[in-house]
């Protein structure tokens, strides 16, 4: 009884995205932080977690869902632009840490609301 | 010590980094124009080798990056020659009146300058924003 | 009225109390022995009364406060684990406790929901 309270597809889907806004949080700074290290290859989330997350969702199983875990791999599309190997654009990994920053607030928000419309819906006070 | 912000490990060594990088820019500014230096010889530029470091402990923690934090692993000092202008007058003329300039280029300097300092800024902005999202997440619960 | 209703679902066998159970303006005399009965199987008596409703509501109950008890030590293992420096993210501690939270209070207000509606049945003239 408990457990189905939480088992909406809707709101596993968002806890999901709000870790794999974390775990690529991780991985710009990563890549920021090597901006000068040669050969190094900026990360990024893996490609498949996206159509993954999806299909999941639309399958609406949660226990499909909950097993879905971000994971980080080198970015395949990157290019090396410099001589020595490295593949980090400087101005793009900011670009990116912004957008990511924003993306995490909207997941928390999410999912914050969905735990006050539950608690609203028990106890009536929000 | 809790790990609340992720991926700090890696911020603060770019960090160290690059502030050794711009001390030592600093250093080879300052000394663009040293003729004798205390081994006698002109000043030799240093410049700083980054190198990707295996981080033991981030590795173990389990966490989702692999973990290469940047490291300065030596500072080694340039080899090229410098220049040599004919100033017979100069206390440090040779023979024939060459004086040898340290082989400082102060235009790459500025330009590493800048590089450097505009990674360390990118580095301070990932902090912040690793801030932020702790923050936010601390409000999950938060009733209004 | 939810509460009589409620009542009704715990002794579907009782047909006088789910006739009083339906209309409660009228004053039916309950059996002395069925009031026993139902005094047992409320608060404090999560047993049993009579064998065939045994797999009924006082199960469910059971299983409930078994969930919130597992959420409660989700939570505190992930906050352990937050506070040792494993692998638990901050924004996934927050969650499990919340979610720990809300559990419990559903567990809070389901019972005082029962109380009610036990105490209303008790003020019913007999």
């Amino acid at each position: 009884m408990i457990d189905a309270l939480f088992n909406d597809p809707g709101y596993l889907g968002a806890k999901r995205m709000l870790d794999a806004t974390v775990v690529r949080h991780e991985a710009i700074a990563s890549n920021i932080a090597n901006a000068e290290t040669p050969h190094y290859k900026r990360l990024d989330l893996a490609p498949s977690f996206q159509q993954e997350l999806q299909n999941a969702l639309a399958s609406q199983n949660p226990a499909r869902i909950n097993a879905l875990q971000p994971t980080l791999a080198p970015d395949p599309q990157a290019l090396a632009a410099n001589r020595d190997g490295n593949s980090v654009n400087l101005e793009h990994e900011l670009v990116e840490l912004g957008r990511n920053t924003l993306e995490n607030a909207v997941q928390t928000q999410i999912v914050s609301s969905m735990l006050a419309k539950l608690r609203l819906a028990i106890t009536g006070k929000t | 010590m809790v790990d609340l912000i992720p991926s700090l490990p890696s911020t603060t060594a770019a960090l160290d980094a690059e502030r050794t990088r711009l001390e030592v820019i600093a250093q080879n500014i300052a000394n663009a124009n040293t003729t004798r230096g205390i081994d006698g010889r002109p000043y030799q530029r240093q410049q700083v080798v980054f190198q990707a470091v295996l981080d033991a402990a981030q590795a173990g923690n389990g966490s989702a990056t692999p973990a290469t934090v940047p490291q300065v692993v030596r500072i080694e000092k340039d080899t090229r020659p410098g220049s040599a202008i004919y100033q017979p007058g100069h206390p440090d003329a040779d023979a024939n009146g060459m004086v040898q300039l340290p082989n400082v280029n102060i235009y790459e300097e500025m330009a590493d300058m800048i590089v450097a300092s505009r990674t360390y800024d990118a580095n301070v902005a990932v902090f912040k924003n690793g801030r932020t999202m702790a923050m936010q997440a601390l409000s999950i619960g938060k009733h209004s | 009225m939810h509460g009589i209703t409620s009542i009704h679902q715990i002794l579907p066998g009782q047909s006088a109390l789910a006739a009083a159970g339906s209309d409660p303006a009228s004053s039916v005399s309950l059996p002395s022995a069925q009031l026993r009965e139902l005094n047992a199987s409320l608060p404090g008596g999560a047993a049993e009364v009579q064998p065939a409703v045994s797999g009924s509501f006082s199960s469910l109950l059971d299983r409930a406060v078994q969930d919130v008890n597992a959420k409660q030590s989700a939570a505190n293992q992930a906050l352990q684990g937050l506070q040792s420096g494993q692998n638990v993210s901050l924004h996934q501690a927050m969650i499990a406790s919340e979610e720990a939270n809300v559990s419990f209070q559903l567990m809070v207000e389901t019972r005082n929901r029962l109380l009610e509606s036990y105490q209303e049945i008790m003020r019913m003239t007999v």
